[in-house]
């Protein structure tokens, strides 16, 4: 599970209010060497929770100076669409789980694909 | 290089002509675009590389001919022998015909070899130009009689690559007659008579087993269409795919209806195997794909598929129902989706029961002015047209939305081999409208709202930007 996708998901325990973001706990973490594609990087930025993105990074190690706040100028900073890129693209949780900020209730990731499935009762 | 103008032809499954139409011509500019019933021809000077990148084609031809049929019904007896002075009354186009076939097989076979043979020839002309450009100056400073010795470039000369085009082939001829023709001659013993001719005219030699060239010809009452095999496979067969599910010609096309653009978030909610994923993402480099299903084998599958087609870049999975998607409201810019048909999800009732839900579900996700694009089966549609047209999600499902907010915009039927599906396009319309639109959403009777096409247009437009 990249960050990417990270930050886009969230906990639809039934009941739940804030679900977002989950908290990651990863027990295998591996980082891969992904093409940097910079239009890619600045087109995804806007679409991004910034903040959740950047503890995401940190919890696992790999935040490498990503500012907390976002500078209004990023496209035309490359040295951190890079950075960004490697965060979101690059860094990758292959085994661990998600956790529900409120529930407290885990998802387990294997594989690197996160399980999200509910069961009947929390639906 | 020159670029010389070749005309081809395609076939296209049921239903995908108009995909395909629209598919050379964006990729190839194709001119002289013709459509005939399960076929597109076309002329294109881009490269044969380029030409069988298409994707909603079936299978691809050099054309041979393209005729208006001869009634070879009214005399019977002479039908063999009409048949053969009109196909081979023409050698020439034939042998021009086999030389750009052998030309383009050439260049196909090389896509390798050609791309370090282009850097080496770009490094040879460069140096040939550095040295004509010496031996000028040389020549230049010598007197007449050193110059005659030294040979100017010109005379030196050029090996040039053999075309071989007109070595004879082995072939075999695929022949259809269709319609009244066929009765008074069979497919059989039209292609037996074209292929004695093409031996005897041409001194190709036909083997039924293991040709070298395809020759296809079809023969309708409307048109005699005849062409030569390009590629051993269709192009619907994809390299890049591992693991087959709904057929990728159908999967690019319904990708192709949800105009994704770059920075897009596109969401397969029952992904499979990930054939629509990998196709659109192949499609579009700068979107991003989140693919979720129920089934640990779906998605074993998939994750195969993405890494043999190296997509990890793009395509993100994960598992989870497609009625309860861990994904925020209006999160995402498009969701396509092949719905499975009934047999292979449970029975047929498990599916229409759960319809409203997964439907809800989708729109929820879906940012308003995303659009909607499902594979499903007629009956299918028949249960979603009578679900939108309440104007009341789900009733269980405890949501924000207060009616449906799904817009259709257009349907395709489509073959999917045994059976045939809709490709239903939707758009995802604002909740907080203007108070016309509001009155008009609340409607109960779906078809009987009565609203501005060029309003809802001019809408469109504006979230598209």
């Amino acid at each position: 599970m990249k960050l990417l996708t990270h930050n886009m998901l969230t906990s639809h325990v039934k009941g739940v209010t804030k679900g977002y973001p989950l908290l990651i706990k990863a027990t295998e973490v591996k980082v891969n060497e992904v093409e940097f594609n910079p239009q890619f990087v600045c087109r995804m930025i806007p679409k991004l929770e910034w903040s959740a993105l950047v503890k995401a990074a940190d919890d696992l190690g790999h935040r490498q100076d990503l500012p907390a706040e976002l500078e209004p100028d990023y496209e035309k900073n490359e040295d951190l669409l890079k950075k960004v890129h490697r965060a979101l693209l690059e860094v990758e949780v292959v085994e661990g789980s998600l956790q529900c900020p409120e529930s407290g209730r885990e998802f387990p990731i294997s594989k690197g694909i996160p399980n999200m499935l509910l069961n009947e009762d929390e639906v | 290089m020159e670029k010389e103008n070749v005309r081809y032809y395609c076939t296209a499954g049921n239903g995908m002509e108009s995909f395909l139409i629209d598919e050379v011509k964006k990729k190839l500019k194709a001119e002289d675009v013709c459509r005939v019933p399960g076929k597109v021809v076309f002329s294109t000077s881009e490269s044969i590389q380029r030409v069988t990148e298409l994707k909603s084609a079936e299978r691809l031809f050099l054309l041979l001919k393209h005729d208006t049929p001869l009634n070879l019904c009214a005399k019977p007896g002479q039908a063999s022998n009409l048949l053969q002075s009109r196909l081979l009354g023409d050698i020439d186009s034939w042998t021009k015909a086999a030389a750009t076939w052998s030309r383009l097989q050439e260049e196909l076979v090389d896509r390798v070899q050609k791309v370090d043979k282009r850097g080496k020839e770009r490094i040879e002309k460069k140096r040939k130009r550095e040295n004509e450009e010496e031996e000028e100056r040389k020549r230049a400073s010598l007197d007449e009689k050193d110059r005659k010795r030294i040979k100017s470039p010109q005379d030196v000369e050029e090996t040039e690559d053999n075309d071989g085009g007109t070595d004879p082939v082995s072939f075999r001829i695929n022949c259809k007659c269709t319609g009244p023709l066929a009765r008074c001659l069979s497919s059989q013993e039209a292609g037996r008579v074209i292929g004695v001719g093409v031996s005897r005219s041409l001194g190709w030699k036909s083997d039924l087993k293991n040709p070298q060239m395809e020759i296809n010809v079809n023969l309708s009452d409307d048109q005699w269409i005849l062409g030569m095999q390009l590629t051993r496979l269709p192009l619907a067969n994809r390299s890049y795919l591992i693991n087959t599910g709904v057929r990728s010609t159908v999967a690019w096309a319904m990708a192709s209806l949800a105009h994704i653009q770059p920075g897009f978030c596109v969401l397969d909610p029952m992904c499979g195997v990930g054939t629509v994923l990998v196709e659109a993402a192949l499609e579009h480099q700068d979107a991003c794909f989140l693919g979720a299903d129920i089934d640990d084998g779906q998605l074993q599958k998939a994750n195969q598929n993405v890494a043999h087609a190296a997509l990890g870049k793009q395509i993100q999975l994960f598992k989870a129902s497609c009625m309860a998607l861990p994904l925020p409201s209006a999160s995402v810019d498009a969701v396509i989706c092949d719905l499975p048909f009934g047999r292979k999800f449970g029975t047929k009732q498990h599916m229409t029961i759960h319809l409203p839900l997964i439907i809800t579900e989708m729109q929820r996700v879906l940012r308003p002015g995303g659009f909607l694009v499902l594979l499903l089966t007629p009956q299918l549609s028949v249960h979603l047209k009578k679900h939108l047209s309440t104007g009341t999600p789900a009733q269980e499902l405890d949501t924000e939305l207060q009616c449906n907010t799904l817009e259709h915009q257009a349907t395709f039927r489509v073959s999917l081999g045994a059976i045939d599906g809709l490709i239903q396009k939707y758009v995802r319309e604002k909740n907080e409208p203007i108070n016309t639109l509001s009155v008009a959403l609340q409607a109960k009777s779906h078809s009987s709202i009565i609203r501005s096409k060029t309003f809802l247009s001019a809408f469109h437009d504006i979230m598209q930007k």
